[in-house]
């Protein structure tokens, strides 16, 4: 121990020592060249040796910048091999009806780091350089090893635009959606992290994350499950007595409101920050002034066995459907007034005037800039990644047919590109000129794709305040038998009973019974204030075939404090997720659902107390009457009140007076 | 008539048992099972330790004197009268002393080193601290031995030079608070390395090697005090509103806090630790910043075109004059005097070194007496924390004291005495002393804090008196009335009868008197 810390402290003096030499050599290094007399000054100007200084960052170019020279150019290099792992990527994809999909992805990788490590020893360091550290922090204190959140508002008209970007996998159901695996050595530890997982990211993205308990997280034993990779996900595991394992949670909020708020955090995590890039697009104003938005947070942790580290992969997806003309519309007047009269479109087939006017549908031809939909231009590209900005408009092959056409636009020239895809390389500003002269053609690279391979749609039944039910209709479009996990978290106050279940079929599902559809069910019953009712079963709809699955429940009553403050306004019951596995791989969530609760008089808790204590008041009373007091004939009681008391008093006032 | 006055009193002995078991059995059940528990906290005890903060502390601190050529048999005795002396003479608010001894080779223990005075003959009379060991040597000359000089010289080396720290600090009142640069002493700390690129070009930097290179064996030296954790990041488009600066040629501390937006820096909410500083590298934004760069950074070495300020209780913010150039790379040769100054810095906002002396001559007996100061200022702390909990539960007696609490309190105050005995022991000073009287102190602090911050406390959910008695008096308030005048009522009885029975000898009398 002696040596040890003698030893540090010669190495910290020594260091100091060495510091000093070498700045005071550096000063001069530039003029005498003098770098055989000092090692630790030979990266700064012999550019022979260079691999060897600088070997701990593999730096193989390394050239004095000759142009930026200044009095600084020993310290600072420029090394053009500086390349960070992150892409972004935005594809432009036009909907019928003159929507617009637009899809922001960003994929960054952290610093490869060694599991386990005590972060308090002296040689250990974290490092960051485009991986968010906020996250980074976030994963470690709760062992995540995967996180996913979803912030998803508005109606995806499917039946319309047809499939969901990211085949669903990137988009929640309307509110905030989260779902983690974790390792830990209990279910109870897992939930505990979990709990400061929710914690963290709701300080972070400035939602109600933290509203997440055990009421509303459940653990999916079918959906949601880790796409298995070759690897698989690691364990850190610490110490062999702890028999670790993964455990996979989910929690939703339906239908929380999502905002800019949540949007700023997003951007902050990117290392471009949006300020420059495709990033530097977004805008609160624009990405919620939207039909549907859908932000979504992947990390996952990556691991190689061979040199055992790790390091974390993060996707943000940003996605928008925008409908341009009126987009266009609220950039001419941000407030809305009624067409002026010379801009009416009317039906000439009918009749017409200065009076009346059947308006036409929207007219289909349409040319726009990006900029006129974002409100701002591309800033450039981003200068870090190893790829250059990309941008592409999916509109289907460039040939003449086409009604469709997308260019970029720099510096007042437009360009146009093959597969309409668009690499930004540098820090000019960019647009994308998108016209088309037909916008109900759109143009697509394979059909099959398009077709939305199942509908689902959920509605509550019944009326009164103590049951209803709940009925999901599927309906496969496709001429394949569809075969898909269902996922429903309720509330503990639905009390919903499996017994009740049936099966409603249309013509071409005729004869069907449940068990012919329903091949396995997991069901978890909820336990009040705890824990939600669990019901995962897998389902197979025939082709064309359309089911509906009814089931009835009850609607429990909830303790005075748990009531929200708008308690009739109605309880918000989370989507149901519908994860498709053969013959595609798609995810598809319903709407979210409404549920009126009774509740109660407010005041109930005050009333209870004054009756409970009127009667037990009377009880008393007449109790202490029966033994304490005596029992007098009328006659008696007459006398004695004739003579005593106030009746007594005014008799006898009276005999003195008069 | 003798029924009746037999059913009377027994009416009156049920209307009194009623009002009896009413105030002596009713009142007080109620009243106790409607009273919240309150722990019996020693009150007393806490408040005589914040009024005399170290009542019974006496910090001693053994040395050891080790001759060289001459042997003096008496020298520890002298020096002891001359360390007494001296040490009386100065004002302490913490009573301490040096124990001063002869040089015992069977104490001595590589793992855990005391403080050692060597006596070197020389031909002149000086001191000297060892760098990297709690070692003094005192130099003297024939004459200082034949004039007896030496024992107060060796004194005066040892209050004024080893001990100097102690004798400053413990000289007033032990607060930190005084000095507004210093954080607050944690054992665990976390540092965030920031490198702020004004533009979004890539730069890279060779942080890992400079790290390990100068920043471990500093984290080793103090890794007996405090636990880093350190992590380095890179950040584009932020240069903390540097180009508001660009005109300014002379920065003063209030220029920079007023322009310099540091927001997006604090890291302490992503990490455990409770205290975070921060090293920021910032280079300004190309587009914003004029061609000479920023004008106050005046730099008196060429090869240095950054200066450093320290951000009280935040950390330190380096500031280049010119921004980065495309893909720049920053070698180790540019990061290492960062990394020294930060070093520097970070002994400032630890409140390891004072302000004024740039220099830490000799680190190790410095920490060591950082250890014990730091013990120290850990007990007024956890003294502090106690009485204010006192004060809480005092003022508010509606207020529930759970039994944890006082668990944890009687775990505290026998914690504190188990450290004051560490402290206070002559025969005890090595470096293991200090370092578990210090861990030990670090536990007393966190469990005075968990004693009050306890969830059933601070919450406050609690319900004031006049709440209570509204909620029971629809009950009560029958109750009592019922009682109440049913007891009036019996007793006022008698007299009613009486008075009838004297109206009713009165009427007979004066039919008897019309009669007549």
């Amino acid at each position: 121990m002696r040596s040890g810390p003698i030893a540090t402290i010669c190495c910290f003096i020594l260091n100091v020592v060495l510091f000093a030499q070498a700045t005071e050599l550096n000063v001069t290094s530039s003029s005498i060249n003098d770098h055989d007399t000092n090692p630790s000054l030979e990266l700064l100007v012999d550019t022979d040796d260079k691999t060897n200084s600088i070997t701990s960052n593999d730096i193989e170019d390394v050239r004095v910048d000759d142009i930026n020279e200044r009095e600084n150019f020993n310290v600072i290099t420029i090394n053009d091999d500086i390349q960070y792992p992150f892409n972004e990527k935005l594809l432009i994809r036009p909907l019928p009806n003159n929507n617009l999909l637009a899809s922001f992805a960003f994929e960054m990788e952290s610093e490869t780091f060694i599991p386990g490590h005590d972060e308090s020893r002296s040689d250990q360091y974290r490092h960051f350089t485009v991986f968010p550290k906020a996250i980074e922090a976030m994963l470690g204190s709760t062992s995540t090893r995967q996180l996913h959140l979803r912030f998803t508002r508005g109606f995806w008209d499917a039946e319309s635009w047809g499939r969901l970007p990211h085949d669903g996998f990137k988009s929640g159901g309307s509110g905030v959606e989260l779902w983690a695996i974790i390792e830990a050595g209990s279910q109870k530890e897992a939930f505990d992290q979990w709990k400061t997982l929710a914690n963290s990211l709701s300080g972070l993205f400035c939602a109600s994350i933290n509203f997440i308990e055990s009421s509303r997280t459940t653990y999916p034993v079918k959906s949601f499950q880790p796409k298995s990779t070759e690897e698989g996900l690691p364990i850190f595991g610490g110490d062999e007595t702890k028999n670790n394992k993964l455990y996979l949670l989910r929690a939703s909020l339906a239908n929380e409101p999502i905002c800019t708020e949540n949007l700023t955090p997003l951007l902050k995590l990117l290392p471009t920050r949006g300020k420059s890039g495709i990033s530097s697009l977004l805008d609160g104003h624009k990405v919620f002034d939207s039909m549907w938005h859908s932000l979504s947070i992947d990390v996952t942790t990556h691991c190689d066995f061979n040199t055992q580290t790790c390091k974390y992969d993060m996707d943000a997806e940003v996605d928008m459907v925008i409908h341009v003309p009126y987009t266009l519309a609220r950039n001419e007047h941000p407030i809305p007034r009624p067409t002026p009269n010379s801009e009416l479109r009317c039906d000439l087939t009918k009749p017409y005037d200065i009076y009346q006017c059947f308006p036409l549908p929207e007219s289909n031809s349409l040319s726009f800039e990006v900029s006129e939909i974002f409100g701002k231009p591309i800033r450039g590209s981003n200068l870090i990644s190893n790829n250059p900005s990309k941008v592409c408009v999916d509109i289907g092959d460039n040939h003449e047919n086409n009604s469709w056409e997308a260019l970029l636009k720099v510096n007042g020239s437009h360009f146009g590109t093959d597969d309409n895809c668009f690499d930004l390389e540098n820090k000019d500003d960019y647009d994308i000129y998108i016209s088309s002269s037909n916008t109900n053609e759109i143009g697509r690279h394979s059909e099959k794709e398009e077709d939305v391979p199942l509908y689902v749609s959920r509605s509550l039944t019944g009326y009164g305040q103590d049951r209803g039910g709940l009925r999901t209709v599927f309906t496969n479009p496709t001429n394949d038998t569809i075969r898909a996990v269902y996922f429903e978290s309720l509330p503990w106050f639905m009390r919903l009973y499996l017994s009740t279940m049936k099966l409603e079929s249309d013509a071409a599902g005729a004869g069907l019974d449940l068990h012919d559809v329903i091949t396995s069910v997991h069901y978890v019953t909820a336990i009040d204030h705890k824990r939600p009712t669990h019901l995962e079963y897998t389902i197979e709809i025939p082709a064309g075939t359309s089911l509906a699955i009814t089931c009835q429940f009850d609607k429990a009553l909830l303790q005075f404090a748990e009531y929200p403050p708008d308690a009739n306004h109605g309880f918000e019951i989370e989507s149901a997720v519908v994860t498709i596995l053969k013959p595609w791989s798609y995810q598809i969530r319903t709407s979210t659902l409404l549920l009126s609760l009774s509740t109660p008089d407010f005041s109930m808790p005050y009333n209870v107390i004054i009756i409970t204590s009127t009667v037990l008041g009377l009880i008393y009373g007449s109790l202490y009457n029966l033994l304490v007091k005596k029992l007098v004939t009328i006659e008696e009681a007459d006398e004695i009140a004739s003579q005593v008391g106030l009746k007594s008093l005014i008799t006898r006032l009276k005999k003195k007076f008069i | 008539m003798a029924g009746s006055t037999s059913t009377s009193t027994l009416r009156k002995v049920v209307a009194f048992s009623f009002i009896l078991s009413y105030i002596l059995l009713g009142l007080p059940l109620w009243y106790k099972l409607t009273t919240v528990y309150r722990a019996p906290l020693p009150a007393e005890y806490i408040e005589s330790l914040h009024n005399n903060q170290f009542q019974d502390v006496h910090l001693v601190i053994p040395v050891y004197i080790k001759p060289d050529v001459y042997q003096f048999p008496d020298i520890h005795d002298a020096v002891q009268v001359q360390v007494n002396h001296l040490l009386d003479s100065m004002r302490q608010t913490i009573p301490w002393s040096l124990q001063i001894l002869p040089y015992d080779e069977k104490v001595m223990d590589e793992n855990n080193e005391h403080h050692i005075v060597n006596l070197q003959l020389s031909d002149f009379v000086g001191y000297n601290s060892a760098f990297d060991s709690k070692e003094t040597t005192v130099f003297y000359d024939d004459q200082s031995v034949v004039s007896n000089d030496l024992p107060f010289f060796i004194a005066q080396t040892l209050v004024e030079h080893t001990f100097q720290l102690e004798a400053s600090k413990l000289s007033g009142p032990l607060s930190n608070n005084d000095d507004s640069i210093t954080v607050g002493y944690h054992p665990n700390i976390h540092l965030s390395i920031s490198l702020l690129n004004g533009d979004g070009t890539p730069v890279g930097w060779d942080i890992d090697s400079s790290l390990k290179d100068y920043f471990t064996p500093f984290r080793k030296l103090l890794s007996p005090i405090v636990n880093f954790t350190v992590d380095s990041s890179v950040l584009y488009y932020n240069d903390l509103n540097l180009h508001l600066l660009n005109s300014v040629e002379n920065i003063t501390a209030v220029d920079l806090s007023h322009s310099i937006d540091l927001s997006e820096l604090s890291s302490m909410n992503y990490f455990e630790e409770s205290t975070a500083l921060n090293l920021a590298i910032v280079f300004p934004n190309s587009e914003t910043s004029s061609s000479s760069g920023l004008e106050f950074i005046k730099s008196t070495e060429p090869s240095k075109n950054w200066q450093s300020f320290l951000v009280p209780q935040w950390g330190v913010i380096v500031i280049n004059k010119y921004p980065l150039p495309s893909n720049a790379f920053l070698t180790e040769s540019y990061l290492s005097p960062i990394m020294y100054q930060f070093a520097q810095d970070l002994f400032k906002l630890m409140d390891l070194t004072d302000s004024n002396s740039d220099e830490m001559l000799s680190p190790y007996v410095r920490i060591d007496s950082f250890k014990r100061i730091t013990t120290l200022s850990n007990l007024q702390k956890a003294t502090e924390t106690l009485w204010s909990l006192i004060k809480l539960t005092k003022s508010f007696e509606q207020m529930a004291v759970p039994s944890d609490v006082m668990t944890n309190v009687t775990k505290a105050l026998s914690l504190r005495l188990q450290i004051i005995e560490l402290l206070n022991n002559p025969e005890k000073g090595g470096d293991l002393v200090w370092n578990e009287a210090l861990s030990l102190s670090n536990t007393l602090v966190s469990l005075c804090e968990t004693a009050f911050f306890h969830g059933e406390m601070v919450q406050q959910n609690f319900f004031p008196q006049e709440h209570k008695v509204a909620v029971y008096l629809p009950l009560i308030g029958p109750l009592t009335v019922v009682t109440l005048l049913g007891f009036i009522n019996i007793m006022k009885e008698k007299k009613v009868l009486a008075k009838i029975k004297n109206q009713e000898k009165e009427k007979e009398e004066e039919d008897v008197k019309k009669v007549d």
